[in-house]
């Protein structure tokens, strides 16, 4: 005789698939969501990192923020981390998209190629943007000697505000253009040469059938590739870090920089939780938009 | 075509890989060698210093067993060796304490790990160094362990450092850390250069017009020899000049500057008109040290103002006589400390803070003390040792340090102030732009002065 249990098996199947998902809903409250409430709660702070106590000081900090002194730093850093974002961005995507067609072809030799294009993203960001500072050197550095080598003066990469940036994004292209290029690779694949077939039939020219086929074909890969890229690329620190310091005045100060600055090196962590807090909305905002915009022109192939 | 551009891809790739690989050289770090347990008593080391004090519980302070512990230091990889022989010396001059000394990496770096330690209230050592224009703050926050009680308990005399030194590492009367590995601003210049041009470094500021117009070379607007380079990564370096000619920095009511007073506006005015004539070079950028040095080195560039620590450097590096001048006065001819201090976590346990005490009073002891200044660049921290043998020796081994005995008790404090990071910062930026860039110099003055009140006032 079957025993009888009080629980409908709807609700028995609910607990059991709630059990599954605990451990992970556990871990995310510890280590995410509860940092993030914290941090919201240090906004409304004196809190300087070396006290135990603070003092609740209201809105204060969102003030200086939006209405104070705050408000042109943080102007500052969304205009240099969105610079260094379309920088990345046309680098992974455009840089990437290019190198898949040039690479897109399945022999040994195209194999290697390929591989040492894409190591480079599994060299630690630190060492080489270490490598980066050596290369970059105004007087001793391999890219000022190659250029001299053709008449152009040496260049103080790193410490004009005109070219600060763009050295930091130099390292960026090294890094990320292979890996644009393999994720592009694998969904090209993935396309069905039927649509090429058919295409030639009807008279279509290569380049037609790139701009008709593949791009509309990549949209999903595109879409993929714009939210990772543009999120990581909003997020980026270490090269900044090593290379450049947020200088020459302020002009790679990206928005972390700018958080690690007051957290780290002034000790205002109420101010510093006060822009991370509006740079996570920022991000919060940027990606649903894009989800919302791109259902509407991404194509995915049946 | 298409196979041609794929193979100068991967060969551009490639050649950045390589190099990649080839260049990653190491950030350096002392070997941390953990030495057999020694054998003679606790405070041996610092026995000629200590006496039983009557004040304090003596025993509240005493290490009665085995304790292991860690030393947090930022001395890179060129100081390894002395670094293991004074560790080894303290681990054999006594048998309960065992110190492991751990590189961090520089002072910022070993400020984010001490400060996230002591937030975190777990992973602190028992003893670390920090850069002296941290331990206002870290005073202020209650950081460091106040040093007097232990000092009292143990008879350890505080009096024969330098008042300056003292001053520096103390914050609302109590001695939050000792002086470590000092230096001050100097001035480092080509002695040949200057003999043969004979000149001497000014020691009035009002006075560096004649002596840059003297030793800089600049044909055509193009300067082949600086006269002096500034490091402007740094604010240190060029803060003495406004303190020496009537700048206060920030205000006696603590919530404003006077940056924007006339004789600062005087100073930045001059200071451009020497950028624009080629005379100076405002060093600013990552690169900024090294470029500076090797200017130096190349001999084009007649002096630099830098930290009195890298003296062995430049004498190591240069085929010429290397001089070294106390930075031109004003008013007053003062100086400021540079590098760094030694304290306690107060977050530790007593008995890690006991042991830590007794490395500590053994590392800054006469004689280690003197260890570090022969081996280093830094300078010696105790009065005493400036008139024994040793201080004669090394006197005799580095003449050039005359300048900085001479007027060892011109030395003076950083500005304490909890907002002086942040004014720092706002400030050496500020100057790097007016400098290197065209820019309208009073807008940009104005500028700075209201962002460096708003600092002050909230800090």
């Amino acid at each position: 005789m079957e025993k009888k249990t009080s629980f409908k098996p709807k609700t028995i199947s609910a607990l059991k698939d709630f059990a599954c998902v605990l451990p992970a809903i556990v871990l995310l409250v510890i280590f995410t969501y509860y940092p993030i409430c914290k941090l919201v709660q240090i906004t409304f702070t004196d809190w300087n990192l070396l006290n135990d106590t603070w003092n609740y000081v209201g809105l204060k900090n969102w003030i200086w923020l939006f209405n104070g002194s705050g408000t042109k730093h943080l102007l500052n850093s969304l205009r240099v981390t969105f610079l260094y974002s379309l920088g990345e961005l046309a680098v992974t995507m455009g840089g990437g998209l290019i190198l898949a067609l040039v690479f897109n072809r399945l022999t040994k030799t195209f194999s290697i190629m390929r591989a040492i294009v894409f190591v480079p993203k599994y060299v630690a960001m630190s060492s080489a943007a270490v490598v980066y500072l050596w290369i970059l050197n105004t007087d001793s550095g391999v890219l000022n000697y190659l250029l001299g080598l053709i008449g152009i003066p040496a260049v103080d990469w790193l410490g004009q505000r005109e070219t600060a940036l763009i050295s930091v994004l130099m390292l960026t292209t090294w890094r990320t253009l292979g890996y644009g290029m393999m994720i592009y690779l694998s969904a090209m694949i993935g396309i069905s040469k039927d649509y090429y077939e058919a295409a030639s039939l009807d008279g279509a020219t290569g380049f037609q059938q790139f701009w008709k086929i593949t791009i509309p074909l990549l949209s999903p890969t595109t879409l993929f590739l714009f939210v990772t890229t543009f999120i990581s690329s909003m997020k980026v620190f270490q090269s900044v870090d090593i290379l450049t310091q947020g200088g020459p005045y302020r002009s790679t100060e990206v928005f972390v920089y700018k958080i690690y600055l007051y957290a780290m090196e002034d000790f205002r962590m109420d101010r510093a939780s006060v822009i991370a807090i509006a740079f996570f909305v920022l991000l919060l905002i940027v990606t649903v938009s894009t989800f919302k915009i791109s259902n509407k022109n991404v194509h995915y192939d049946s | 075509m298409k196979k041609v551009l794929a193979v100068a891809l991967t060969a551009a790739m490639g050649c950045s890989l390589l190099s990649g690989c080839s260049g990653g050289g190491s950030t350096g770090g002392a070997a941390v060698k953990q030495t057999e347990a020694a054998k003679e008593t606790t405070a041996a080391a610092a026995a000629a210093e200590t006496t039983a004090a009557e004040a304090v519980d003596a025993s509240k302070y005493e290490v009665t067993e085995p304790i292991t512990i860690q030393w947090w230091h930022a001395l890179e990889d060129q100081y390894s060796q002395t670094v293991q022989e004074i560790v080894d010396g303290f681990n054999s001059s006594q048998d309960l304490i065992t110190v492991e000394p751990v590189y961090v990496g520089n002072y910022a770096a070993v400020n984010e790990a001490l400060v996230a330690a002591h937030a975190a209230g777990t992973g602190l050592p028992a003893i670390t160094v920090s850069n002296t224009p941290y331990i206002a703050e870290y005073g202020a926050g209650g950081l460091c362990e106040d040093l007097k009680p232990y000092a009292e308990a143990t008879g350890y005399d505080l009096s024969d450092f330098g008042a300056g030194m003292i001053a520096a590492t103390s914050y609302e009367d109590k001695q939050v850390a000792l002086p470590f590995l000092i230096s001050t601003q100097v001035i480092y210049y080509n002695k040949d250069v200057a003999d043969e041009l004979g000149v001497t470094i000014p020691e009035k500021f009002s006075d560096m017009d004649e002596y840059l117009e003297k030793v800089s070379i600049v044909n055509n607007g193009e300067t082949e020899r600086y006269g002096c380079v500034i490091p402007g990564w740094d604010q240190w370096y060029f803060e003495t000049f406004y303190l020496n000619n009537g700048v206060k920095i920030i205000n006696d009511d603590q919530v404003t500057t006077d940056l924007g007073s006339d004789e600062a506006v005087a100073l930045v005015n001059k200071f451009k008109e020497w950028c624009d004539k080629g005379y100076i070079y405002w060093a600013n950028g990552t690169d900024a040290s090294s470029i500076m040095r090797q200017n130096f080195i190349d001999g084009k560039a007649f002096s630099v103002s830098h930290t009195s620590s890298l003296y062995n450097t430049y004498v190591d590096k240069c085929d010429f006589e290397v001089g070294m001048a106390w930075l031109p006065g004003g008013d007053t001819k003062n100086q400021e400390i540079g590098g760094s201090a030694i304290l306690i976590p107060a977050k530790n346990d007593q008995a890690t803070k006991n042991a830590a005490w007794q490395f500590m009073m053994y590392l800054c002891g006469k004689e280690v003390n003197m260890k570090w200044a022969t081996e280093t660049g830094y300078m010696p921290t105790r009065n005493s040792v400036l008139t024994t043998d040793e201080g004669k020796k090394f006197l005799e081994e580095k003449p050039a340090f005359q300048c900085i005995f001479d007027n060892l008790d011109l030395i003076n404090p950083r500005i304490q102030h909890p907002g002086w990071s942040q004014l720092a910062t706002i400030w050496k930026n500020y100057m790097a732009e007016i400098m290197i860039e065209d820019v309208d110099i009073p807008t940009m003055i104005e500028d700075m002065v209201d962002e460096i009140d708003e600092v002050l006032g909230d800090a």
